[in-house]
């Protein structure tokens, strides 16, 4: 009786382990992004999902767009649009507008950890 | 039964420690650059915080913009009681300066606002201007002693080297605290702190500098160092369909235009790499292999105007890309 009380709650803890395992996988294996705005992470979105989202911070807002895999800022009220001329992308070097303190990360299996340059 | 229930017992830890490591990560915005700074393991978060505040310690002490940092006091003729970092980065700084043959130099900063890169209000100087102030830049003096310095007919100016510095002290500041595991992208400039969290060597790419800033030249698998990369499509401006880098020659007083198109250097000291790429850049190709040949305390990635690959022989193995040729010692 002892062993079988064991028994199903290992069993239970395997299967929960296989299936959280299983899902971390698929979400890491596609290209996700991180969207930084003053020093924190307010959202990471998956590039497969198309969708158009605004952040807003104390310093100013960028209106972020994501599309066929690709991430770009479609409308920002920074003065120099730096972060628009960058256009879409779906990897390298982060996406950053420095004067709304915004940072677009990219992250997921084939990106490396880092970038220099 | 025991024997499966243990088993099953091992298998499921197996698969459940994989999601507990802890990991805590931020963004600053200070050198005139965007941070990133990532740590694993206990504590991290507390790691993190002392990391952003060592930042904004070291941007007060080295900033060349703010009137009150000691550095524009340095450059605007007080002897000036010098920090610790301070001290450190000059003394430093004046050393690689004789170790590089002048190709690396801290004291060329008048000619860097000659140019409008310190503003981004870009000109192109006359002949006279340029040879007038090369003439000055080379009787300036420097002294320092004590912790006391004072620049004669001097200015200094770190931003060659402060990032890879700060990348320096918080590594070592991290793993004196008890950190095994972290990543610090200062602005293009990277360093580690020991290896990913799984165990594995990170993976740090490097920018191309024809693709934009979406592709990738190549890949380093490095362990615990700094990477950093110098290079002319870092910032420039154009006039009369020239390209003007912000890289000078110390030597000319005009952009660098050695043949390099970036250079890329791995090595333990965050210091060292962020100075020796811009070094590096400056003397050219063959200068650069000399230069590394004669030393051992880095490694490095070339790439040339025309888009040839040259990576020194300790990278052989732990650089990814399409094709490339490798220095020998």
């Amino acid at each position: 009786m002892k062993t079988k009380y064991w028994l199903l709650l290992f069993g239970t803890l395997l299967l929960l382990g296989v299936v959280l395992t299983a899902v971390l996988f698929t979400g890491s294996g596609s290209t996700r992004a991180e969207i930084w705005s003053d020093g924190k992470l307010v959202k990471t979105v998956n590039l497969g999902i198309d969708q158009i989202f605004t952040v807003d911070a104390e310093t100013g807002s960028n209106t972020i767009e994501v599309k066929d895999g690709a991430i770009r800022v479609m409308e920002a009220d920074c003065p120099d649009h730096i972060c628009m001329e960058r256009g879409a992308c779906s990897g390298g070097a982060p996406i950053v507008c420095l004067p709304n303190r915004l940072v677009i990360r990219f992250a997921g299996a084939a990106e490396p950890d880092a970038s220099a340059g | 039964m025991r024997r499966y229930t243990a088993l099953l017992l091992l298998l499921s830890l197996l698969f459940l420690c994989g999601c507990g490591q802890k990991k805590a990560a931020e963004t600053v915005f200070a050198m005139d650059t965007v941070m990133e700074l990532t740590v694993w393991g206990s504590d991290a978060g507390n790691h993190v915080k002392a990391a952003v505040e060592r930042i904004r310690e070291l941007e007060a002490a080295l900033s060349v913009t703010r009137a009150d940092s000691e550095l524009a006091r340095l450059n605007a003729g007080e002897t000036v009681a010098l920090s610790a970092d301070t001290e450190s980065l000059l003394e430093r700084s004046l050393a690689l300066r004789e170790e590089t043959g002048g190709a690396f130099d801290p004291m060329i900063y008048p000619l860097v606002k000659l140019w409008g890169f310190t503003t981004g209000e870009y000109r192109v100087p006359a002949e006279t201007e340029i040879a007038e102030m090369l003439a000055k830049v080379r009787t300036g003096t420097v002294e320092l002693e004590d912790g006391m310095a004072a620049a004669h007919g001097a200015e200094l100016d770190f931003g060659a080297v402060a990032k890879g510095y700060a990348g320096a002290v918080l590594a070592r500041e991290m793993k004196a605290a008890g950190v095994e595991s972290a990543l610090l992208q200062l602005g293009g400039n990277v360093q580690t702190v020991g290896l990913k969290p799984d165990s594995s060597r990170w993976r740090v790419g490097i920018r191309d500098p024809w693709g934009g800033e979406d592709s990738y030249l190549g890949v380093l698998e490095v362990g615990e160092t700094a990477v950093v990369t110098s290079g002319g499509y870092q910032r420039y401006f154009e006039e009369a369909g020239t390209r003007y880098c912000h890289i000078l020659d110390p030597a000319t007083g005009y952009p660098a235009s050695s043949g390099l198109a970036s250079v890329t250097i791995v090595a333990e000291d965050g210091f060292l790499a962020d100075g020796l790429s811009t070094a590096l850049y400056v003397m050219g190709l063959d200068a650069a292999a000399e230069f590394w040949r004669s030393r051992d305390d880095f490694e490095a990635v070339l790439v040339t105007d025309n888009g040839r690959i040259y990576v020194t022989g300790g990278l052989r193995d732990c650089f990814a890309c399409e094709e490339f040729q490798v220095i020998e010692r």
